[in-house]
């Protein structure tokens, strides 16, 4: 795994207007950089990350087993009560699922660590899928990286064929997609998951999730009171099982994406769940509930909201005092404890890696990098290859 | 020896670039997937109004007429619909749109270019379905037969049409809304905290 550093194509911007890549530039500050790049071995790939991520999604598969099943883990995941039933129904019928990011800390050597799981509304996903791949198809056809160059991405086409799966398994033609305003980035994934449903046949209409309207019915409906058959939102569970439209959820029979039984995986809960399944598993790292501190040995330790959004609220405690904050404005349900274990630094900067899956199959990896040991979302997004 | 690649073998450019054609607030919505289901085909006609179906159809113009008018009531009920005249023009062509009033609001729709019609040979009672076409340069649907859930019947000079039972199938209706703004309420408490440099709401 190393770093290269690159010439960035010369007309780059004009591509990204052409194909709709509006928040390559954020707040002023690059977030799409191809001044450098990330070079793996096939062998770093598949063995240190592929592999392990098919696994670890597995072993939270099987947190998802446990925890549905039992109140008490239930309360510990701060999951409101009303949603017990909806989540293990949808379990039990394995309402089939999109996608997932696992966040994972890898240098080249060893086994990765996984940080945590964006099972419910993972984001960089156009910038993964299509803009990576297609500056890699332009820098081995310009003759700036050699022929043989690969990428461990096959997002857009797994991502199409889930698409047509999902079409199969509820019998539908037509799918509503919807994001908050006023965020370019969000409004740019959904549009991308859009563009891979139309390319599975699907019929995809838009509508922002503040216009949501609740039928007389007792559907949901989009802007012209059409009724809502299936969704995928780019909006946390965590945040719809607390507001007004909660107690229509059930009644309304969405095809959700993603389920609802994600609402166990992108919860920080999983973190300490794992490490009670799967203790010592090379994959993991230490964590704990925080009423079971007592039994981390660690001298230093992150503390992580239940719910939260690109390292809010994190705070790192070492011997039991605070060292590092982040602000944010997450933590009102609880917290859990992660031992300390730094991403890998390349020069300046911090790396972390998000490896994704389509349903339950690897499908490839995104890099960002941060000045700050924390990855918060101003971090940049780079490109890899295989060599 | 095939190389086998870790990514994407092929992704269509053409269709990932963003030369948006304005997309309607509403089409009907079918619940079924034509190509899944239904695979028994049968022929079915595409008529302009009622006389062409009773000039093609000597004996049937009863069912002609008949069909014609649930055709009509049923572009009523699930046509595409669009908040502005502009938008409905933009992807039907000029003067193709109509202003059309319900309890939910004022709507524009395009008019109906014909009604689909299974063969009166078929056995069983006939089925009918309006059709919409489009004259604008802008629109994908330009000179093609599509149903109001934008399903593509293809080129508007070919008028016979071999079809699945469930093209026939009713579109849902639209339904009236009592109440919005009940998701996001999130957003609106976490977006006052801090500076603004949220991006996302996903992660």
């Amino acid at each position: 795994m190393l770093r290269q550093l690159s010439t960035p194509r010369p007309d780059w911007q004009t591509r990204a207007h052409e194909f709709g890549f509006n928040f390559h530039t954020m707040h002023g500050e690059p977030y799409w950089d191809e001044s450098a790049y990330y070079q793996f071995s096939l062998k770093q790939i598949e063995q240190d990350l592929e592999d392990p991520t098919a696994e670890l999604h597995q072993m939270c598969l099987q947190v998802v087993d446990a925890v549905v099943s039992d109140d008490e883990l239930l309360k510990r995941f701060s999951i409101p009560e009303s949603f017990w039933q909806p989540i293990a129904d949808s379990w039990q019928h394995r309402d089939p699922s999109l996608y997932s990011r696992l966040d994972l800390a890898y240098n080249g050597n060893g086994p990765a660590k996984l940080y945590e799981n964006n099972a419910d509304t993972p984001t960089s996903l156009y910038e993964s899928g299509f803009w990576q791949w297609l500056w890699l198809e332009e820098l081995v056809d310009n003759g700036q990286l050699p022929r043989q160059s690969d990428q461990f991405n096959s997002l857009q086409e797994k991502l199409v064929h889930r698409f047509t799966a999902i079409a199969e398994h509820y019998q539908i033609n037509n799918m509503h997609f919807a994001c908050c305003k006023d965020t370019d980035e969000d409004r740019g994934t959904v549009q991308y998951l859009q563009d891979c449903a139309r390319e599975a046949g699907l019929l995809d209409k838009f509508v922002f999730i503040e216009d949501i309207g609740l039928g007389e019915s007792g559907d949901f409906t989009d802007l012209v009171d059409q009724p809502i058959q299936s969704l995928f939102k780019l909006y946390p569970w965590e945040f719809m099982q607390r507001e007004d439209f909660a107690p229509h959820i059930q009644a309304a029979e969405v095809n959700w994406l993603e389920p609802l039984w994600k609402s166990i995986l992108s919860n920080k809960a999983l973190m300490p769940m794992l490490w009670k399944l799967f203790p010592q598993h090379p994959n993991l790292l230490p964590s704990w509930f925080e009423d079971e501190l007592h039994l981390a040995d660690e001298s230093k330790l992150v503390k992580k909201p239940i719910f939260s959004r690109e390292g809010a609220n994190i705070s790192v405690l070492e011997k039991g005092k605070t060292i590092l904050h982040a602000d944010g404005p997450y933590g009102e349900e609880g917290f859990i404890y992660q031992a300390w274990y730094p991403l890998p630094q390349f020069g300046d900067n911090h790396t972390l890696i998000g490896s994704w899956l389509v349903d339950d199959q690897p499908a490839g990896i995104s890099i960002r990098e941060d000045k700050h040991a924390i990855t918060q979302d101003m971090s940049r997004y780079l490109p890899h290859i295989i060599l | 020896m095939t190389i086998q690649r870790k990514r994407s073998s092929n992704i269509n450019l053409h269709s990932m670039r963003k030369h948006f054609t304005l997309k309607p607030l509403v089409i009907g919505m079918a619940g079924v997937l034509l190509s899944a289901c239904g695979a028994e085909k049968q022929q079915a006609t595409v008529y302009t109004n009622e006389n062409d179906c009773v000039s093609a159809n000597p004996g049937h113009e009863q069912e002609c007429r008949a069909a014609y008018k649930d055709a009509v009531a049923e572009a009523e009920r699930t046509g595409p619909k669009y908040n502005s005249q502009r938008d409905c023009e933009y992807e039907f062509g000029a003067s193709q749109c109509r202003q059309y009033n319900s309890s939910g609001g004022s709507f524009f729709m395009p008019f109906m270019a014909g009604y689909m019609l299974s063969s009166f040979l078929s056995p069983g009672p006939y089925h009918t379905q309006p059709m919409y076409t489009s004259y604008s340069r802008n629109s994908p649907y330009n000179s093609r037969w599509i149903t109001a859930d934008g399903r593509d019947y293809g080129d508007l000079r070919n008028r016979n049409l071999r079809v699945g039972q469930n093209a026939y199938k009713p579109k849902p209706a639209v339904t009236k809304t009592m109440q919005r703004g009940g998701f996001g309420s999130s957003v609106r408490a976490k977006s006052s905290w801090g500076s603004s440099s949220k991006s996302s709401w996903g992660g």
